[in-house]
């Protein structure tokens, strides 16, 4: 076999055992790996709570793990989220999913819940649980240090310990599996951290064939200005979006409450690379190197974090606010949720958190002490117990990132229809309503915007099973990608065959989804988006969203997935039917 | 989405690369719908309706030169390779139907070789080009094959002569028909243009629509700019030059902010002919001969083989040097500068052509006509000679 080892590791913390198994070749080809191999793994399980012991955590690499396809050292890790209670996966990068698939496996399955906490180590066909006791309670960078000597490192902070909503794990790196809380899971599994070494080769079935698609990729990648441009992100990272969304006139404020943020440039990708450096960094064999970091080699944050951590919560001060994106890396916190709960409790408190207060609000949301206990729920939870729902800027309970939907009506759209809550990397249509690739779309217009979110859906749901980068699909697109897959496996797949993967992964998503009760009620965007405009100036208005012209974009997203008109599915047999 | 649909169908038709009366659309929102030549309009629903995209165009070339590449190819071939450096990055190839592989469910046979590829031709029917998310996206696609294969084909005739029948009318066609008298006859430039910002926006999009009008890019890709002080004011990628309103990206010369994230991707080098000319406006297009005479070296004994990137020669095309360069980050941006202020203008290996001025864009204009005008002549020069 090319492309996949086909092999997996089971471990079973309650029992302590760890057993490898065989993968089905058939669920390879179907599912690739990533994000559609995990949710297919979930099938017997996602009816579980995400806090019953028995919930697998699985970390999925894909096909392309370990060839030298760009952006391809990457892993989802899926399970069901305690944050939204959607099936979730997350992809992260680093050097974990290059290392864990040089051990062999292509899949990594933990069940149960282990009696005291441990950490899993994994070395070629080694794998073993030993005690991490001495771990428990430390930060992230604490524990990566002291399990260095062991390969890359993937582990959970004081948040993931203490059960809170919206903890990460951590990649050693500095590489988050981010948003969904799937950092709680582990720690409820008392699985500290998890690390990774091995010596395997990932073989290739055309490598001729690959080299000249891999050539046809960094051509385009050199030929993107939002990748290998001087101002793009190859450059200042994500923070590059910041001036692009303040002239947009569309990032989040002040809870939403607005669209624009005059100090924004405090903390624009130019102001950050003036005060703390921009080294360039990123994922194992990534030519992009989109990660920055301090001259001290401290992670800067990204574009999301800075507009959280500053205008959502009326913050200017950049060095709080990179303060506050290394102490969530260290507790273990999402930076987006931890930050839109926090300017959700703000609103409600009449009073935004000053700069000098958020170390500590974070301080105690990830030890759940004083306000920290009502804070560590996210911000569903924290609004509706202060009598305020309709402050929490949530979609199925996963805090909105930093696009606000009055200026892009695909984003609006994306934001509902996503499975697994308010995300903009779904389908991710910032990349053709503000990136303008790989065409532009009026921004300010639903037409045609069901169908193009179905696609990218779709396309995205390969993507993420490759695993490649979403950044990647700034320059090239699935065909080089499919050339690169097929010559890896000796499969031929192509665009097509491809998009048809990712609508199985997001129809199956969505079945689960629907099986645990969420229903067109949850695919909805709070009322203020409705109802208040942002902040309209320099010629762009940005009105209210049209409630009825929305709703008509969501009726046509369910029949061009092919749902009943009330997004409920026609087949109860849908699971059956799929390999 | 009608609305776009009549407006491609039009465009396709101003531009002359298709025939009007034998063009047609399908695209599919919750519905699917068609518009065009009865025939094409069915054979697009048909073939769209098997693929995850949101439309497609199928149209007769104005010219016949790409079924005329089917006829020249070998029996054994299936699909040509684009020599321009645009097509080659972003179409990699084309691949074509012949009439026999048509015989049951074309649609599923168009389908399946859209599946992988942006647009193809197909014989007897024309080319059949795809847009993933936009009815725009299948335009510029149909218009890429269509530049890709006028390229190709005049290149290949010069090189090789005629080898089938129909390619003596199909020239004659082109030189009689289609050519039309390229000039700047008629155009009104600022003769100087100020730093007022109103004054740069309005005359850079009217340039760009002139560049569309006298047909100097294909599809509607190239991009202008223009300096004023720290600003540059650069089109913005993916913008189409004949509707730059709004799509025009003031850029600060020392990076101060990053809103020109979405200008063209050819800033870098823009910045670069800058610095190197002290200019105040470039221009960039393709026109076609210049493209194609280009891509013709008369050195023997060459070892170099991907000249359209790595040839490090400077060779002339009457008095404008022709360098080689990736697009983007690639490596244009490098070879153009040192070249393009001795005349001000500079040809790129098998892409295009950059053209400065000083005070406003009317010799920057008139200098692209002058060179894509001795293009058109020495090419069929050398044609005539050959024959
Ligand atoms: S673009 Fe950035 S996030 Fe994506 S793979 Fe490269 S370094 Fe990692
Ligand atoms: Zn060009």
């Amino acid at each position: 076999m090319h492309g996949w080892t086909g092999r997996m590791l089971h471990v079973d913390l309650g029992r302590g055992i760890c057993r490898r198994d065989e993968i089905p070749e058939e669920l390879l080809r179907a599912y690739l790996g990533g994000r559609g191999l995990g949710v297919r793994m979930m099938r017997e399980f996602f009816r579980l709570d995400p806090f019953d012991p028995e919930i697998p955590l699985i970390f999925a690499v894909g096909p392309l793990c370990g060839t030298p396809a760009p952006t391809s050292a990457r892993l989802s890790v899926v399970t069901r989220s305690p944050l939204t209670g959607t099936i979730y996966d997350c992809s992260a990068g680093g050097r974990f999913a290059w290392r864990m698939k040089a051990s062999g496996i292509d899949l990594l399955v933990i069940t149960g819940q282990s009696a005291q906490p441990v950490r899993l180590e994994i070395a070629d066909d080694r794998a073993e649980l030993h005690p991490a006791g001495e771990l428990w309670g430390k930060g992230v960078r604490e524990s990566v240090a002291a399990l260095k000597e062991c390969g890359s490192v993937a582990a959970i902070g004081p948040a993931g310990e203490n059960g809170v909503l919206f903890a990460n794990i951590m990649m050693g790196e500095g590489n988050s599996v981010g948003r969904g809380g799937l950092g709680a899971v582990m720690g409820k599994k008392r699985l500290k951290a998890i690390t990774v070494n091995g010596t395997g080769k990932t073989t290739l079935a055309d490598p001729e064939r690959f080299d000249a698609a891999r050539g046809d990729v960094l051509r385009l990648f050199r030929a993107s200005p939002v990748l290998f441009g001087e101002l793009g992100i190859g450059e200042y990272g994500t923070p590059a979006l910041v001036d692009l969304m303040a002239q947009r006139r569309m990032a989040p404020t002040r809870n939403f409450t607005g669209t624009f943020f005059p100090e924004a440039g405090n903390y624009s990708g130019p102001a950050i690379r003036a005060a703390c450096g921009a080294k360039k960094d990123g994922c194992y064999g990534c030519p992009i190197q989109c990660k920055k970091s301090s001259d001290q080699g401290e992670p800067l944050p990204e574009y999301e974090t800075v507009n959280h951590f500053g205008a959502l919560n009326d913050i200017s001060d950049l060095h709080a606010i990179v303060k506050a994106n290394s102490l969530c890396n260290d507790l273990g916190m999402d930076t987006i949720s931890a930050a839109a709960t926090l300017a959700a409790f703000g609103e409600a408190l009449g009073r935004f958190p000053r700069a000098e207060e958020v170390e500590g609000l974070l301080e105690r949301t990830a030890l759940v002490q004083g306000e920290g206990t009502l804070l560590a729920k996210g911000s569903l939870r924290v609004a509706r117990e202060l009598g305020h729902p309709e402050l929490s800027m949530t979609v199925k309970g996963l805090e909105l990132p930093a696009y606000d939907p009055r200026g892009a009506y695909g984003m609006a759209l994306a934001y509902v229809t996503s499975n697994r809550g308010g995300c903009h990397l779904r389908a991710y249509p910032i990349s053709h309503e503000i990136l303008r690739k790989p065409v532009p779309t009026d921004r300010f217009s639903f037409s045609g915007k069901a169908r193009i979110i179905k696609i990218a859906e779709d396309v995205n749901a390969a993507v993420d099973s490759l695993v490649a980068c979403k950044f990647a699909f700034f320059g090239a697109t699935l065909e080089e990608y499919g050339e690169l897959l097929s010559a890896a496996t000796g499969i031929e797949y192509t665009p097509e065959t491809l998009k048809s993967i990712g609508e199985r992964i997001c129809l199956t998503e969505r079945f689960y989804n629907c099986e645990n009760g969420f229903s067109m009620a949850d695919d909805l965007l709070p009322e203020r988006f409705f109802s208040e405009p942002g902040s309209s100036g320099e010629g762009i208005d940005i009105p209210p969203i049209d409630r009825a012209r929305f709703e008509e974009e969501r009726r046509k997203y369910y029949r061009i997935r092919g749902l009943n008109d009330d997004g409920s599915f026609p087949d109860a047999n849908f699971l059956e039917r799929c390999p | 989405m009608k609305d776009q649909i009549a407006k491609y169908t039009a465009k396709l038709g101003a531009d002359r690369s298709a025939l009007p009366g034998a063009i047609a659309f399908a695209a599919q929102d919750d519905l699917l719908i068609t518009d065009g030549a009865p025939q094409l309009a069915e054979l697009a629903g048909a073939t769209l309706s098997r693929l995850n995209a949101l439309a497609l165009v199928a149209a007769r070339p104005a010219l016949p030169f790409a079924e005329l590449l089917i006829a020249r190819a070998g029996a054994d071939e299936t699909g040509i390779v684009p020599q321009d450096t645009e097509t080659r990055t972003f179409l990699h190839d084309i691949p074509f139907l012949r009439q026999k592989d048509l015989a049951e469910d074309a649609p599923g046979r168009i389908a399946r070789l859209l599946s992988h590829r942006k647009g193809i031709i197909v014989e007897g029917v024309g080319i059949v080009a795809v847009g993933a998310i936009t009815v725009e996206q299948a335009y510029i696609n149909y218009s890429s094959v269509f530049h890709a294969t006028f390229v190709k084909y005049l290149q290949d005739v010069l090189r090789d002569g005629f080898r089938v029948p129909g390619e003596e009318a199909a020239l004659e066609l082109l030189r009689r028909d289609w050519l039309k008298p390229l000039t700047d006859d008629g155009l009104a430039f600022v003769p100087e243009l100020s730093d007022d910002r109103e004054e740069i926006l309005a005359e850079v999009e009217r340039v760009g629509r002139y560049t569309v009008e006298r047909g100097l890019v294909d599809s509607f890709f190239g991009n202008i700019s223009a300096r004023a002080g720290e600003l540059i004011y650069i089109s913005q990628t993916a913008a189409s030059l004949d509707e730059l309103a709004g799509c025009i990206d003031p850029v600060p010369t020392d990076n101060s902010s990053t809103t020109g994230i979405t200008a063209s991707s050819e800033l870098l080098a823009h910045r670069k002919i800058y610095e190197a000319t002290g200019a105040r406006v470039i221009l960039h297009g393709h026109p076609k001969f210049a493209v194609i005479m280009s891509m013709i070296c008369e050195k023997q004994g060459c070892s170099i083989r991907d000249c359209w990137k790595e040839c490090p020669e400077v060779r002339h095309l009457d008095a404008t040097p022709v360098v080689a360069g990736e697009i983007g980050a690639g490596g244009l941006a490098k070879r153009v500068p040192p070249v393009i202020g001795a005349t001000g203008g500079a040809v790129v290996y098998g892409h295009g052509v950059f053209t400065i001025g000083d005070a406003g864009f009317g010799a920057a204009f008139s200098l692209m006509v002058a060179v894509e005008n001795y293009c058109r002549e020495e090419y069929f020069r050398r044609l005539d000679g050959r024959r």
